[in-house]
């Protein structure tokens, strides 16, 4: 049988890896290789060319406001192809300032970006700043379960009609009015939450993948289970740590 | 206004002696409450200063630099104020005024040597305009309380406009400093290390692009983190002329280099680990000869000079080295794992991240950290530990080391005996803020046979 292969796009690392967001791109590629899935990233630079066809994964992360507008700028050019990306299933993990980006206003400190429009969500900027440890409650890997991370941005975003990542049990989540977290959206996952997000969360990671192994080989193909110890005892220390 | 003052600095110095009955060490009380007595406490005790005053910042490093720098002075047959414990917030750096006031709120003092906290500048120079800022580096750090350095540049930039003589003595490799020196266009000296010392990997992703337009600088060549000889590609900026030139660095036992401004040349031959200590020595030197005007007695100070708590700090147990150092961030991380892996020795290693707000309750940043350089035949043994031991035990998982080739616990007792229970001839312990206190006590009392039966 042939060996099964996901492609995972790290978009501009150099700018957006500010809040360890390598962490993501360790996650999902070892969770692939210890399944004996082969995993290849490709790293993009600013000035590459994106073909996002070729992609099964896309992860973009946080950077200062001086390097996302930078980023957010670079991505107007591919804004149609994007979005046909993510419209046709494609998987993609947007983070931290990414999330906001995607929707039609970007709002930075001293000023408001057009957003990306990949999403009908839309931001405004809040003149406090939302900063600690978050825990949401998500039903998205099957079962209900929590979901742990770091928040830090001072933007309240509103998702309409869309599905939220979860209900918000600690932290701000997406506006601090209707206890919604991130967003979902075909195989789209948005959200605050920062850095290195899916090592400690494996049900979200395998989601992720498990939704591109579909993709590109048209049939379910189950995910061996993998020794989580590690994983579960750094998420279940947040959860008992910030709702107990 | 002399009575009000009178008033402040005998209730600080009444908080100060209260609290070390205590057993307390507290500067931020006492300052607390000076300044709530005497709001122009500051501005009229630094008023007194004869010489110059002058401020240290930096995310890595300050107070290595200040604590030098002060040496040097004081050697130099000067009386100097300084806020040597570290106290780098505003009632730190009032409390250490109160202290070398007389009881007539007479200070004797010629110059002083102030750490600021970079977020405190703003608040620091509303009451004090400093002749110098010594700024050592600026990298990311504690992301949760400064947010990001483009927020920590502005709060310096902030704090510089209520000071328009103050002159800047400049970490010239570092691109994110330097700006503050191109773009206020103040009397500015640049200190830099001005030849390619070694082969370094990166970390930390900040400044390496041009703070004017944005495009990746290129490097002719590159010490660490953003520190190197840049060029912007695109435009004007690039690293400045170096007015403090550091060359013929040695690292091998202990650090080695030479200094040279104008014609003259310093050389400097020190038992310190770590190459970043070339900055702290290379700054505090050149502040102190721009301010006394001619070249202290440096290698008295520095033969002299205890590191602080952690600082690459040896202690002996049973017979076993174990060394001890604080690292805050990717860049203090990724500088303490050179240090490490440059010890050929087998080794036991123990990483310790606590999240309190004095550390930084976002600990995202361990993802940062080139951890992987551990996976090396020479780490027999890895401890994991602190507040967040689950995450780093599952940092160290993706390094390549599986749950049950470590040891983890949130106990620092348990962890320090897991330390000395491995095989490795030396240990080493890089543990962030709250963590290095409570393990150099542990250690200490280790190390005088009180014994947990390791």
């Amino acid at each position: 049988m042939e060996r099964k292969k996901l492609i995972i796009g790290h978009l501009f690392p150099e700018f957006l890896n500010m809040y360890g967001d390598k962490g993501n791109i360790l996650a999902l590629q070892n969770r692939l290789l210890w399944r004996d899935i082969d995993a290849a990233v490709k790293t993009f630079g600013i000035d590459d060319e994106i073909n996002f066809s070729a992609l099964d994964i896309i992860v973009l992360g946080g950077g200062s406001d001086r390097e996302q507008k930078l980023v957010c700028e670079r991505l107007q050019r591919d804004r149609v192809a994007l979005s046909e990306y993510v419209e046709s299933g494609g998987v993609l993990l947007a983070l931290c300032g990414a999330y906001p980006m995607l929707g039609k206003h970007f709002p930075l400190k001293n000023e408001t970006l057009d957003g990306l429009s990949v999403l009908e969500i839309d931001t405004e900027p809040d003149a406090a700043r939302h900063i600690g440890d978050v825990v949401i409650q998500s039903d998205l890997m099957g079962e209900t379960g929590y979901i742990v991370g770091f928040e830090n941005h001072s933007g309240k975003t509103r998702i309409g009609d869309y599905k939220p990542l979860g209900t918000v049990c600690r932290g701000f989540g997406n506006n601090g009015e209707d206890q919604s977290c991130g967003v979902i959206y075909k195989n789209l996952v948005g959200t605050y939450l920062h850095g290195p997000l899916l090592p400690k969360n494996p049900k979200l990671a395998d989601y992720l993948l498990s939704k591109a192994l579909l993709r590109k080989y048209g049939e379910e193909i189950a995910l061996l289970p993998l020794c989580d110890q590690a994983e579960n005892e750094a998420h279940d220390y947040i959860v008992e740590r910030f709702l107990k | 206004m002399r009575i009000r003052l009178i008033l402040a600095i005998w209730a600080c110095k009444l908080a100060i002696f209260a609290s070390r009955l205590l057993g307390k060490n507290g500067s931020s009380m006492p300052g607390q409450v000076a300044l709530k007595i005497c709001p122009r406490i500051m501005t009229l005790l630094a008023g007194q200063v004869k010489q110059d005053i002058i401020v240290v910042c930096g995310t890595n490093g300050k107070t290595t630099t200040n604590t030098l720098l002060s040496a040097m002075l004081e050697s130099s047959g000067h009386r100097v104020v300084c806020n040597q414990l570290g106290a780098n917030m505003i009632w730190g750096v009032c409390c250490a005024f109160c202290e070398k006031t007389d009881l007539w709120g007479r200070l004797h003092a010629d110059f002083a040597c102030l750490e600021v906290d970079e977020a405190s500048t703003v608040k620091v120079f509303a009451h004090i305009k400093p002749d110098y800022m010594v700024i050592t580096n600026l990298f990311q750090d504690q992301l949760d309380r400064y947010g990001e350095v483009d927020l920590t540049v502005d709060f310096l930039r902030r704090a510089l406009a209520l000071s328009p003589e103050t002159k800047l003595v400049l970490n010239g490799d570092d691109p994110v400093v330097s700006q503050l020196g191109e773009e206020t266009g103040r009397v500015a000296y640049y200190v830099c290390v001005d030849e390619k010392v070694r082969e370094e990997s990166s970390g930390g992703s900040e400044g390496r692009f041009c703070s004017f337009c944005g495009s990746p600088l290129s490097y002719a060549y590159h010490h660490y983190s953003q520190l190197g000889n840049f060029t912007c590609p695109n435009c004007d900026f690039r690293r400045h002329e170096p007015d403090f030139r550091v060359h013929g660095v040695g690292l091998e036992n202990g650090l080695s280099f030479k200094l040279t401004h104008g014609d003259k040349t310093a050389a400097f031959d020190v038992d310190y680990r770590g190459f970043y200590n070339v900055y702290n020595i290379a700054l505090s030197y050149s502040g102190a000869v721009l301010v006394l005007d001619k070249a202290p007695d440096h290698q008295a100070v520095l033969s002299e000079y205890q590191p602080q708590t952690g600082r690459m700090e040896s202690f002996t147990i049973n017979g076993k080295t174990v060394i001890l150092n604080l690292a805050k961030n990717p860049a203090g991380f990724n500088q303490a794992l050179s240090t490490v892996m440059a010890d050929t020795r087998k080794k036991n290693v123990l990483i310790g991240v606590n999240d309190n707000p004095s550390d930084g309750q976002d600990i995202s940043w361990i993802w940062s950290v080139d951890f992987e350089r551990l996976s090396d035949e020479s780490v027999k043994n890895l401890v994991v530990t602190g507040y967040r031991a689950d995450d780093l035990m599952l940092r160290m998982k993706h390094v390549g080391f599986s749950e049950s080739q470590q040891v983890k616990t949130r106990d620092l007792k348990e962890a320090v005996c897991g330390l000395l229970a491995g095989e490795g001839e030396v240990s080493y312990a890089l543990v962030n803020y709250t963590v290095v206190f409570t393990m150099q006590e542990i250690l200490k009392e280790m190390e005088g046979g009180a014994g947990y039966g390791a």
